[in-house]
Formats: C-alpha cells, structure tokens, sequence
C-alpha cells in the first residue's frame, strides 16, 4: 500500500524513485499544497487568457503608416499615359498631356450582352492584364458584394465579370488572386448570394472573409477630415490592387462607382463613415490608388440605391468601363446615369485635389462593342 | 457455485440475461450526445430544417405540449414512441438516450445514495409526480413556461448562449495569435473562411442572460452531490411525464426472491434510486433499464421479465389536489395575468413568430432559432416578457438585424412557435416599425448630413425616405439637408436601420412592435 490509511503512519511515503526518494511529506500538507499550486495556475492562466482577449481586442488601436503599393510605379514604367495620379504627390493632371509610345487610351468602354467578354475586352484595350499583373505577383480584387443580394438585382458586382478578371489575372502569371470585400449583410451570405463566391472559386481564386485582425489603423497623410482610419491591410500587402465596383445610385454621395467601392477596404464602425461623408471617400482614395478599376454596367440600378432589391429598378447597361484612375472611371460612369462628373462631389474635389482629372474632354477614352 | 444457481433459479428469472448491458448504455448515451452537438452545429444558414432539432421535437413533453396547442410536426410520432416505450423498457430514454442525462451521468457522482437523509430523500421521490402536476396545470392554461425546465431545451440553450459563443472567441483568439506569424497567415484565412457563419461571426457570438443559463445548467449539475443524479430522478419534468408511462410498465427488472440474499447492492449501485428497500421491487416510474443491479448481484437474481413488481410512490388524494390546484391556479395567473394584456413595445417576435399568446404557449425556450440566427439579432427575452416569456426570442436591434436572406428561425423551430415562412413571405411580414427619434437623429438634430438608415433599408421599395429641405442649423446657418422619415407601410421592422445607426448605444432610429391585423 502506497498511501497508508493507518493513522500512526500519518505520513506519505511515495513510491521510492530518484525525486522522491528521503523526501518524507505529511499527506495532508501534502494535498493542500497541490491545491494552492493548482488554484495559482488555474488564476494565472484564466488571467492570463483574460488579457489575451483584451489584447487581441485593443491590438488595432495604434496607428501604423503604410504606404499604398510599389506598384503604380510598375505601371508607371510601362510607359502608361494614363490619368493617373500615381503614388506620390508631384502627379497631376499634366500627365494625361504627354502621351508615351505604347498609347493606351485612358478609359476603355466596351458594350455588349456577355459581361465576361466586356470586361475582357475592355482590360484588352488598355493594354491588357499584362500590364498591371506581372508574374509571381499577389493580386487582390475588390468588387462590390454590399450585402445578399442575387446578382440580377444589380446591387453587387457581377459575378461572371469578377471571374473574367481573375481568370486574367492567372493568364497574366498572378502568383495569387484574392477576391473580398466587408458586406453589411453576413460575409457568409453576402459572398454566396451575390454569387461571386462560386464563380471566383470556378475561376481558380480565392475568396477571403475579411475579420476584425485584417484591419489596422494607418495613417492617412493627406487627408483632410479622416488622418487614419482601420483600413485592410491586404490592400497594402498585395502587389496589384483592382477595383471592380458596379454602377448604382447612392442616395449620399448620388452614385456609388470606383471611389466609394473603396470604402470596403474601411474597418470601424460603418455608420460613423457617413458624417462628412464625400470629403472622407476623397481622404481613402488619396491614399489607395488601385493600379486598375473595372467598373462593372452590365446591370444598372437606376433608382433605389445602393441596396435596391427590386427589379424596377435595374436596368440593363451592358457595359464596362475600364482604366487605370478611379476619378476618371466615375466621372465617366455619372455619364452612364445622364449626369455630368460635376454632379458627384467626391469627383470634383478629387480632381481639385489632383488626384485625378474628371474632365471627360481631356481623357482618351475608346469605345467598342464586344 | 455456476451449477448450484442455474439449479435456484425459477423460470421467470431466466428472462432474458441483462449483464453486459451497461457497456452497450454508455455507447448508446455517447452516439446520442455526438448526434446531439453534430446536429446543434450544423444548425446554421443555409441548412436550417426540423431535422436538426429532431431531438427536440422527438421529445415528449415537447410534442405532447405543441399537440395541446394544436400544432404536430414528423418528429412527433418519434416521441409518441418514446412515451411508448417506459410501458416495456421503463425510463430508457433517460439512460439510452437522452444527452443531458448523458452529461449528468458522466460529469458528476451518478450512481448510490448520496449525502441526504432517508426522510429527505423520501419527500424528494414524491417530487415527480409534483412536478408533472405543476406543468399540467401550465399546459392547462396554455404557457409553455414548464418547459423552460426540459432537459434537452436546457442543453439546447445552454450550449446556444454559452458553447457556441465561447468557441467563437476562441477561433478568434487562436486566429488573432497565429496570425502573428506571417507564414500562418494564409492558412488562418482558410480555416477563418470555413468557419465563418458556422463557429466564427461577424461579431463574437453574444446573448442576454448567460449567467442565468449557467446557473440553470450548473444548478443541474451541481444538485448530484447532494444526491446523484438528483435531475433525473426527481426534478426533470421530461423524465416525470416518462415515470407516468412507467408506473404502467408491463416489462420491467423483476428480482427472483428466492435467490434474493438482500445483500443491497442492487440498491447501492442503481442510478436512478428505483430499488425498493426490500429489493424485491422496482420504482417502474423510474428505472432506466439500464440493469447495472443485474450486473452487480452476486447471485443473479435479478433479470428482465413480465409485469414487474412495482414500488411507486403515489400522492395522497389530498397532496395530489392541493399541487393540481396551486397548479392549476399559477396557469390560471399566467393566463389572465397582465402580461397577456398589455405587451411591452419593444418586444419584437422574430418573423413567422405567433401571437403572443400561442407563442408563450408553444415556445419551448430552447434557443436553436439563435443558434440559427446569422447575425445573433435573435435574443433571449430577460424580462421583455415577463416570467413566463423568460427567454423566448426576441428581436434586439443593437445586437443584430433581420437579414434580408435568411428564413432559417421558423425552419428550425422545434414547434412551430416561429412559424416556416418562404423567403418571399418572410420578406413581406411586417413585424414592427422603425420611428426615428427627430430629437437625437443626426440630420434632425444636429443638421449634419448622415443617411445610413435609408442606404440599407433592404426594402425594394425603401421604406425610408430623404427629403431635402432648407434648415436653418442650431448655430443659425442655413442649410440644405436630406433628412431621413419613414414611410409606415412599407417598413417590414427588419431593424436593419437600428442596428446601422451611428448614434451610439441607443439608435435614433428604433423599431416598435406594431398591433397585429
């Protein structure tokens, strides 16, 4: 018997082994020691998880400075004559005036009744997906997935153009394709109604469902009412970024194109966005300048925006319009609407602000049909 | 010894041998609780059906309540067949099948007489049949309050508000850690991927009334040290209706007296205290089959067979009036008691939910419709309404909102409380009304432009509007100003504008439960 009942004993002698051996412990003690010990653990390690919560709560507070992608520059060397503002500050509108050799126009506007095949053909025109996606590179694509809405409602990108685009990506030698945006709706709902999902995954990429641990708070140096924001830190990770929004009324900032699909990549509380509103889209977009934006016609919700539901209010488009500035982009997309870029606000203080040129008759913009 | 007992025993303790069953339970209890947390976790959009809360609603207590209330669904033949089955098999749900008993069993000190007194412990076998008399008095009056007490609505609940919610944070904690390390990171992305809308949501999983649910679950619990599975044996109004059935037994552990050497290990080793002092009889209103008495007598006189002696406490004539009254009268109460008078505004039934009054009497209090719930809008009612509504889903705005997509509450409703409705139907039923609060909304109050109300209002039709207006802002600058109102007709009370509204902690724009048509 190891651990003697009998009261003379009074002792717990352990079984003999090299640690225990001479050690001679009153079994009473001897529990109540490891009741101590075990309560400290259990404390220590319930405490412990405790801040480990608390950390992986808070870890976002501080602010980082990120700096939007080395890719503009990449575009910037294959002699693109775009409107593009670029990454640095010195670009302006006098950019568009100096056409380099391989001339790609500014805007490619394709119609037609295969929303793939637009969006083929418009990426073609502006010098394919050669151009922005070199081999080995990570691509992220941020189409509009608002909320759970099936795509002949005209309120969430569509599915078969976001794949056209990733399928490029591949053919172009993407390293890897990676499609997300932060709905209103559940992520889980909102990417498998829209139906991006099963054709992103079709197409051979990925989707991601964007968490609270992929945004970080970076600073946003020139802007005006929003300095630093929780923003998606893939965005700053990946080496290609293209926007692909589709076309809606917005009953705030009057339609929802490129420049306003970026608030997707926004973290923090969504309904605080909307104070200020135009002057904070004006704030993200000087900071992310995604290397191409395919904005996405084929449908048009017309009326009812941004969250529509009803198919009175979609009409058939037909259309994509492609290029390398997102003030550009919306300012031709207002046209699709009958309106003029002076309707948007967020446009014209982009152009002011030089991020772009929304005046339509200084851009080179072709039209074809596909 | 072998031969001299073969000799001993009479023909009807040669009844079918029981030994060896006890291995056979223990598997049975473990498949059912593994069936029971499978299905409890594949319970989420898009796969909502009854299926997944087939043990709910093969529950008796549960189907024969919803049957009083005139509602049957397929699972209910299921538990007409487990209230069938104590008339040959005693309680063997409560043994074989039932997963809370399961938990009960392995948790904590299952089996013996425990720390009570015998005239304690004889007031408490009287109990059922108390508690059974209480809940029909309920029934009678149509509240389904009794069955906040149902063993598998408690795990039910139990694992909704505290499991799921605890797994959520882990995911996110494990996630939050390993996405330190870069070369994880895409790896997270899958498995956050996965999991999302299934263990991991938009925002950590979070319920009202947890604390209560832990006390309720770990008061369940907590009671076998005073006496082992003290639930089962005398509390659980479930294993009650079951005991009733049982007193009829018409095959059940018969104990061959002759060979009977009284030596008490019958009794010592019976989980549900169903062995009478003398050993010779059996508590029919309790015994789980489960024959760990067969297993443990040493000279096998215990056996299975026909028409077993019963020892079946049975109330007085005048304990049975005086508990059926007082029954009779806490129902009496809840019917007629102000809460079926007056509603609070802000309770919000979840689409499909019945009037106030069937829904009181059909809901089973389980949770599995927020278990369903994709966006964690569905809540238990703390005190919304009242004691006998206590945690019947709610609406909670701040928490969540309706999603435009999702009809999965009524699909999973063990009971119909939440009626199915198509998705187009769900769409169209009007379950509140969003007002906004002129005083605190921020283009009314504070002429500042904000319309995120109207942005996501997933009406078609926009049950919200924006109308302009020249306004002259409290410093006294004029302004033009889009202001958000409501159209009353269209709004379905979703409370997705609620829930989006940036004014912080209480929203300016607050949904109330409308009068029903």
């Amino acid at each position: 018997m190891v651990f003697g009942n009998n009261p003379d004993v009074g002792a717990l002698s352990l079984r003999p082994c090299s640690l225990t051996q001479g050690v001679n412990v009153d079994r009473r003690e001897f529990c109540r020691f490891l009741g101590v010990c075990g309560m400290v653990a259990c404390t220590g390690s319930l405490s412990g998880c405790a801040r480990a919560l608390e950390w992986s709560e808070a870890q976002h507070a501080r602010i980082v400075t990120r700096e939007f992608g080395a890719g503009p520059a990449a575009v910037g060397a294959t002699g693109s004559p775009d409107a593009t503002a670029g990454a640095d500050a010195t670009a302006s509108a006098t950019a568009s005036t100096t056409p380099a050799p391989p001339a790609f126009p500014d805007l490619a506007v394709t119609t037609g009744d295969d929303p793939a095949a637009n969006t083929r053909l418009a990426v073609e025109m502006l010098g394919g997906m050669g151009r922005f996606v070199k081999r080995g590179q990570r691509v992220v694509i941020k189409p509009n997935i608002l909320t759970a809405r099936e795509p002949k409602f005209g309120v969430t990108t569509n599915p078969a153009a976001v794949a056209a685009v990733v399928s490029m990506c591949w053919d172009a030698g993407a390293r890897s394709v990676t499609v997300f945006d932060r709905p209103t709706a559940p992520a889980r709902q909102a990417y498998t109604v829209s139906g991006i999902q099963d054709a992103v995954r079709k197409a051979g990429g990925d989707t991601k469902i964007l968490s609270d641990r992929d945004f970080e708070r970076i600073a946003i140096p020139k802007g005006r009412v929003l300095t630093s924001w929780p923003l998606l830190v893939d965005v700053f990770d990946a080496d290609v970024v293209i926007n692909m929004p589709c076309a809606k009324t917005h009953g705030l900032a009057g339609l929802t194109l490129s420049m306003k699909n970026l608030m997707g990549v926004m973290g923090g509380t969504r309904g605080i966005i909307h104070q200020e509103f135009t002057q904070k889209i004006v704030d993200v977009n000087s900071l992310i300048k995604p290397h191409l934006t395919v904005l996405d016609a084929y449908r048009i919700l017309f009326r009812n925006g941004p969250t529509g539901g009803g198919m009175q209010d979609v009409r058939m488009g037909r259309t994509c319009v492609a290029g390398t500035s997102q003030v550009s982009v919306d300012a031709y997309g207002a046209s699709l609407f009958g309106m003029p870029p002076s309707a948007l606000e967020y446009v014209v203080s982009a152009a002011e602000q030089g991020l772009g040129v929304a005046d339509l008759s200084r851009l080179r913009i072709e039209k074809r049909s596909a | 010894m072998p031969a001299e007992k073969v000799a001993a025993k009479t023909p009807r303790a040669s009844a079918p041998h029981a030994r060896g069953l006890h291995r056979f339970r223990r598997a049975s209890q473990l498949t059912f609780l593994a069936a029971f947390f499978v299905l409890l976790t594949l319970t989420v959009w898009p796969l909502g059906s009854v299926a997944l809360g087939v043990f709910l609603g093969a529950d008796p207590l549960i189907a024969l309540n919803s049957a009083v209330s005139g509602v049957w669904l397929w699972p209910g033949w299921l538990a007409l067949a487990m209230l069938a089955l104590p008339l040959v098999a005693g309680r063997a749900f409560c043994g074989y099948v039932c997963p809370t008993g399961a938990i009960i069993e392995t948790t904590t000190p299952s089996a013996g007489p425990g720390r009570l007194s015998q005239p304690v412990r004889a007031r408490l076998r009287s109990l059922p049949a108390f508690v059974l008399l209480a809940s029909a008095g309920l029934l009678l009056f149509a509240s389904g309050a009794y069955l906040f007490f149902d063993p598998l609505a408690i795990l039910t609940r139990t694992a909704t508000t505290l499991l799921y919610p605890l797994l959520d944070r882990l995911a996110r904690l494990l996630g939050d850690v390993a996405y330190l390390a870069a070369p994880l990171r895409p790896g997270v992305d899958t498995v956050t991927g996965v999991l999302t809308g299934r263990i991991v949501f938009a925002k950590p999983l979070a319920y009202a009334f947890q604390l209560g649910v832990l006390a309720v679950f770990a008061g369940m619990l907590g009671v076998s040290w005073l006496e082992p599975r003290m639930w089962c044996r005398h509390l659980c109004p479930l294993g009650s209706l079951l005991g009733f059935v049982g007193r009829f037994g018409l095959v059940g552990r018969v104990v061959d007296a002759d060979t009977c050497i009284s030596c008490a290990k019958c009794a010592k080793v019976c989980p549900m205290d169903a062995v009478s002092p003398d050993f010779h009889a059996t508590d029919t209103s309790r015994c789980q089959a489960c024959y760990a008495c067969a297993d443990v007598c040493p000279v096998d006189a215990i056996g299975l067979g026909a028409r077993p002696r019963a020892w079946v406490f049975s109330p007085t004539r005048r304990q049975a009036l005086a508990t059926g009254g007082l029954a009779a009268l806490a129902g009496f109460f809840a019917f007629t008691g102000i809460g079926r008078r007056k509603r609070n505004a802000r309770l919000i039934r979840p689409p499909g939910g019945r009037e106030e009054r069937d829904l009181l009497a059909l809901c089973t209090r389980c949770g599995q419709c927020m278990k369903v719930c994709p966006t964690n809008v569905l809540q238990p009612a703390v005190s919304a309404a009242g004691l006998e509504g206590l945690f019947t889903p709610q609406m909670d705005y701040l928490i969540g909102s309706c999603e435009w997509s999702c009809n999965e509450c009524g699909k999973v409703c063990p009971t119909g409380a939440i009626a199915r409705l198509t998705l187009p139907a769900k769409r169209t039923t009007v379950i509140g009304r969003a007002y906004i609060d002129r005083n605190r909304c921020i283009p009314w109050a504070d002429s500042k432009t904000c319309l995120v109300c109207q942005e996501l209002c997933p009406v078609p039709d926009k049950a919200i509007v924006i109308t302009t207006a020249e306004v002259v802002a409290p410093g006294g600058k004029r302004l033009t100003l889009g202001r958000p109102e409501v159209i009353a007709e269209k709004c379905i009370g979703c409370g997705v504008c609620e829930n989006a509204c940036p004014v912080a902690n209480r929203a300016a724009i607050e949904v109330y439960a409308t009068a029903r048509s």
